[in-house]
């Protein structure tokens, strides 16, 4: 038998609500980025038997086409479902500090609202499922980047 | 048409290594709990045409049973596949200042190195 290698496997998916209207920017090369967070609720049982709610907050990033469409459609309190991957960003605080946090590279962003002007849901139609690499993978166009928070 | 609710959807599927061994914890209740890291490639083509290595470090935490299973089975290098959720994290530094972090809270963790004779870890879902 011959030998496996790793499977490349990441990949995510999330429904939450944005916690503030998209930041949409562009790199120094023109590429189009968008930075938002979403609260994704979840709901359990406790030990007592009383039912709980549980918010986390993602950051997700959306390049290019997709970032113009989340910048055209996506407001405080909408509701999407994010696909995407895991990455992690990293910088160093103004006193030097290293810091790094997780976030989500979102390959499509479906706008779970309703009466938007936008005819079906669907809103990476007609843009590549996979978005190709903006200029320069990853870690390369965020350096300019602030903080999502 | 009737009214939607919001689905709840946060699942995350990762293979990786681990970057360290495992580290076994018990809460004050005797509640096993198991964190470790994981390191994930991704393997792309830059502009130049040439191809890079980009690792993403996620942070793993698991429960119960699967906690101490994988203590005992995994250790540094140790490839797995792991099934989960996103979760947030919260503490205050020694100086006050409030951080948080995301990591994966896993249902599943399965076993890849083939010399491990053990089954899967597979975790109950049961909010701690």
């Amino acid at each position: 038998m011959t030998e496996l290698r790793l499977a490349e496997l990441n990949r995510i998916f999330l429904v939450g609500r944005l916690t503030k209207d998209p930041e949409v920017r562009q790199t120094t090369n023109g590429t189009p980025v968008a930075n938002f967070t979403i609260a994704v609720n979840r709901r359990y049982k406790n030990a007592a038997g009383e039912w709980k709610d549980e918010t986390t907050f993602v950051g997700i990033v959306a390049w290019q086409k997709l970032a113009e469409l989340c910048k055209q459609y996506l407001a405080k309190g909408r509701a999407v479902l994010v696909e995407g991957k895991l990455q992690s960003r990293s910088w160093e605080t103004e006193d030097g500090q290293k810091r790094s946090l997780l976030e989500v590279r979102a390959d499509r962003v479906e706008f779970l609202d309703r009466g938007d002007s936008r005819p079906a849901a669907e809103p990476a139609a007609g843009a590549p499922a996979e978005a190709p690499e903006p200029a320069g993978p990853t870690p390369g166009p965020q350096v300019d980047d602030d903080l999502p928070f | 048409m009737s009214d939607l609710r919001i689905p709840t959807l946060n699942r995350v599927l990762l293979a990786g290594r681990l970057t360290r061994d495992p580290e076994l914890k018990f809460t004050a209740g005797g509640i096993a709990v198991c964190n470790f890291a994981l390191a994930v490639n991704r393997r792309y083509k830059d502009q130049t045409g040439q191809w890079r290595d980009e690792a993403t470090f996620v942070n793993i935490v698991t429960w119960h049973k699967a906690a101490e299973t994988i203590n005992k089975y995994l250790h540094k290098g140790s490839p797995v596949v792991v099934e989960g959720r996103l979760e947030s994290r919260s503490w205050e530094t020694e100086t006050g200042q409030k951080r948080s972090v995301l990591e994966v809270r896993a249902d599943q963790v399965r076993f890849l190195e083939k010399s491990e004779s053990s089954p899967d870890a597979t975790l109950p879902d049961d909010p701690a």
